[in-house]
């Protein structure tokens, strides 16, 4: 008997061809679809075309899944969705931080979820669409980079258990976007065509800042004009408040100087942002919290590549504990290391593992 | 593939042959329209005709109380839209249909007042809940006559009965009480009954209403006057064909029927009780057919998906556009405690169903349950 594989259909072109790719490799194949999100609710569309919970995206997961004489079916994960991951996300920008939601939502939700509707459903492995790969080595399992660097996903899957690796199966990683495209485009699947998915799934229209005040309008209606501040703490101007900032960002600072002001750091306590020149983002230190492994844990110190930011670079440092609280020292300085956002250490093309990235104070 | 099992019928039913054959027929050979003056316009207008006064004859009311609809949710939407206005009190319960719950929670905000009465631990709403929300300014009470999730019936009568003697319009969503049983509408105190065809083996996309004589509506859509004014467009002729024949075949049939399917829940009853599953049949006052089981450590979600895989048909928890589903609200609604309404879910026997297949829903079950009881 074959045995089962149950495949993460978000609706997209992604999931359909790794559909194809598990059929192809002699599995039988279970469609699941997690309903996460209602967009009406808060300020979207539900009927917009590239939104993955839409009705419209689920829709052409079960399409593609009859073509493929595979059984769809779709759960509701709105509620856990919405404590774990929305909720945590509009805190977190409450808090002053830059948070990542698709690494929440793997860590916490999707890799979990989908491993134990396997079970229920008699499933060995699991499937998704992400662009990164699984290898295995005495029994060991990692993962590694996606094949297609543009495309590589690996950044986003550092927080998954590492006792689900066994049971996963990434049909993508050795594969560019442009060949997945054409692989869905020879088999005429309907969602061959289908455009990039957005930034942040559960804004519809990417724009967090609406969102956030449509979310939680009691909260952010607390929050007043705050101020602008240099290094020194000298009062550069006014600011419509510090919930509207993220570290690292030029554009709105609503500011005149000789050389362009980035935000270097944002006080949700005073209610303010301080401003500076490129150079003063520069730092070569930052404390991780919520780490995960998906090796054997290392020992400290240990030099690693971090990568601070989605499809940003890596740059050599090494990780230490100080005070029971994991330290990176940087080897050159990094621009706008932001709290909230992951850190991920990589060892070659091998996902180490990752954490938070909290302010060295 | 194996063959399909269909444990859905309160859901929909499957259309009967005899009625696909005349549906298709008409389809082919009756595409006057109604309200044409030639003699095709006029062949399909008996047609019509000759349909309301079957469904009439079978309910027991004038054929002019009859107005064809798309559905019961057309229906539903005509009585409480075209009865009650800013300021009119409405009683109804909190395990109605959507078409009737939404509706209400949507007028609601648009001025009416409404009391949502919850099921009783029984499953059922009791005349005397309904009696006591009564106000000066209550215009109509809307209660199904039996739930959809759990098969409950409901004392219509009774509370017809009440809402005649103070004077207020009654509604009630018949669509799983009709074809299954006997509903005689002369017996009762009632002005509006939703009727839907495709849950008595007609097709979808065509049902009906009764409303009383001497009630004036304002319609839901305006136009050509079809239906006494009531409801404009087209009518679906093939459909409406197709509708009194069913309710035709459905009354003909009925006791058989009924004794067909008590002894088929009976059956299934039985088994479960001489296995080592941990069940528990909801609700009291059931219709024959229609069973809400709790098995305990099993989400319902999980075993749906399970039956499913292997050609058996169930319904868990309340559906939505996008086919993901919530634990079941009626379950809530009577009191059942989140984690065991999860654990809930509705088997509804058809009159196509046969022992055999009871057998192998059974086994079925057992197999899953052993699998993946927690």
């Amino acid at each position: 008997m074959k045995e089962k594989v149950l495949v993460a259909m978000s609706g997209g072109v992604d999931s359909s061809v790794t559909l194809l790719r598990i059929i192809e490799m002699g599995y039988e194949a279970i469609g699941i679809t997690m309903k996460l999100w209602e967009y009406k609710n808060f300020g979207g569309n539900n009927l917009q075309e590239n939104n993955c919970c839409a009705v419209s995206s689920i829709n052409k997961a079960k399409l593609v899944c009859e073509r493929m004489g595979v059984p769809h079916y779709t759960i509701d994960f709105t509620g856990s969705f919405k404590e774990n991951v929305v909720d945590n996300f509009v805190d977190e920008y409450l808090s002053g931080r830059t948070p990542n939601p698709c690494v929440r939502c793997n860590s916490f939700i999707k890799w979990d979820t989908f491993i134990e509707q396997a079970e229920i459903l008699g499933a060995k492995y699991i499937a998704t669409g992400h662009y990164a790969q699984i290898d295995e080595k005495n029994g060991d399992y990692f993962i590694k980079q996606g094949a297609d660097e543009r495309k590589d996903q690996s950044y986003v899957l550092w927080g998954i258990p590492k006792e689900t690796l066994s049971k996963t199966i990434l049909p993508l990683g050795a594969l560019t976007k442009e060949e997945v495209r054409d692989i869905a485009r020879e088999h005429k699947l309907e969602t061959a065509e289908e455009p990039e998915s957005m930034e942040i799934c559960f804004i519809a229209d990417n724009n967090y800042k609406r969102f956030i005040n449509e979310y939680a309008p009691d909260k952010v209606s607390k929050i007043k004009n705050g101020k602008t501040l240099d290094e020194e703490g000298k009062k550069l101007g006014n600011n419509d408040g510090y919930i509207n900032y993220t570290v690292g960002q030029r554009r709105g600072i609503g500011l005149t100087n000789p050389n362009p002001l980035y935000v270097k750091e944002i006080n949700p306590k005073n209610n303010s942002i301080i401003v500076g020149e490129k150079n003063s983002l520069l730092k070569d230190i930052c404390k991780v919290k919520e780490l995960n492994w998906l090796i054997e844990t290392p020992d400290f110190p240990y030099e690693t590549h971090c990568q601070i930011r989605y499809n940003g670079r890596k740059a050599e440092g090494t990780i230490s504990i100080e005070e029971n609280e994991y330290v990176v020292n940087f080897k050159d300085p990094q621009l706008a290391i932001t709290p909230g956002q992951s850190i991920v250490f990589y060892n070659n093309k091998t996902l180490c593992g990752g954490g938070i990235i909290k302010l060295y104070e | 593939m194996t063959k399909q099992l269909y444990f859905d019928i309160a859901a929909t039913t499957p259309m009967d042959i005899a009625v696909a054959e005349i549906v298709h027929k008409a389809n082919i050979e009756n595409y006057g329209n109604p309200s044409s003056m030639h003699m095709s316009g006029q062949k399909s207008h008996n047609i019509v005709e000759r349909s309301r006064t079957s469904i009439a004859q079978i309910l027991n009311c004038k054929t002019s109380e009859i107005i064809f609809t798309s559905g019961g949710s057309e229906s539903n939407n005509i009585v409480l839209k075209g009865v009650l206005n800013k300021g009119d009190h409405l009683i109804t319960s909190s395990y109605e249909h959507p078409s009737v719950l939404n509706l209400a929670k949507h007028l609601e905000q648009n001025g009416v007042e409404v009391t949502f009465i919850k099921p009783l631990k029984n499953g059922s709403i009791s005349a005397k809940q309904v009696k006591s929300e009564i106000k000066s300014n209550t215009k109509l009470i809307s209660i199904m006559y039996v739930n959809n999730e759990l098969g409950t019936i409901n004392p219509i009568s009774e509370i017809g009965d009440i809402a005649s003697e103070n004077e207020i319009l009654f509604h009630s969503d018949t669509v799983q009480f009709i074809g299954k049983e006997k509903l005689d509408l002369s017996k009762i105190n009632i002005d509006f009954a939703t009727i839907c065809a495709h849950k008595f083996y007609g097709p979808k996309g065509v049902g009906g209403l009764y409303c009383k004589n001497g009630i004036i509506l304002n319609p839901l859509i305006d136009g050509g006057g079809q239906e006494n004014g009531l409801r404009a467009g087209t009518e679906n002729i093939s459909s409406i064909l197709g509708m009194a024949k069913a309710l035709e075949i459905s009354n003909d049939s009925l006791l058989e029927n009924k004794k067909k399917i008590l002894e088929l829940e009976n059956y299934f009853i039985g088994l479960l009780e001489n296995s080592n599953i941990q069940y528990r049949l909801n609700g009291v006052n059931r219709l024959k057919g229609i069973m809400n089981l709790t098995f305990f450590g099993v989400e319902g979600h999980g075993l749906l998906m399970n039956l499913d895989m292997q050609g058996i048909a169930i319904s868990y928890g309340s559906a939505c556009s996008s086919g993901s589903a919530n634990a079941p609200q009626a379950l809530i609604e009577m009191g059942m405690e989140e984690n065991e309404a999860r654990c809930s879910v509705r088997i509804s026997i058809g009159k196509m169903i046969e022992k055999d297949d009871i057998k192998k829903l059974f086994e079925t079950i057992c197999n899953i349950i052993s699998r993946i009881k927690k």
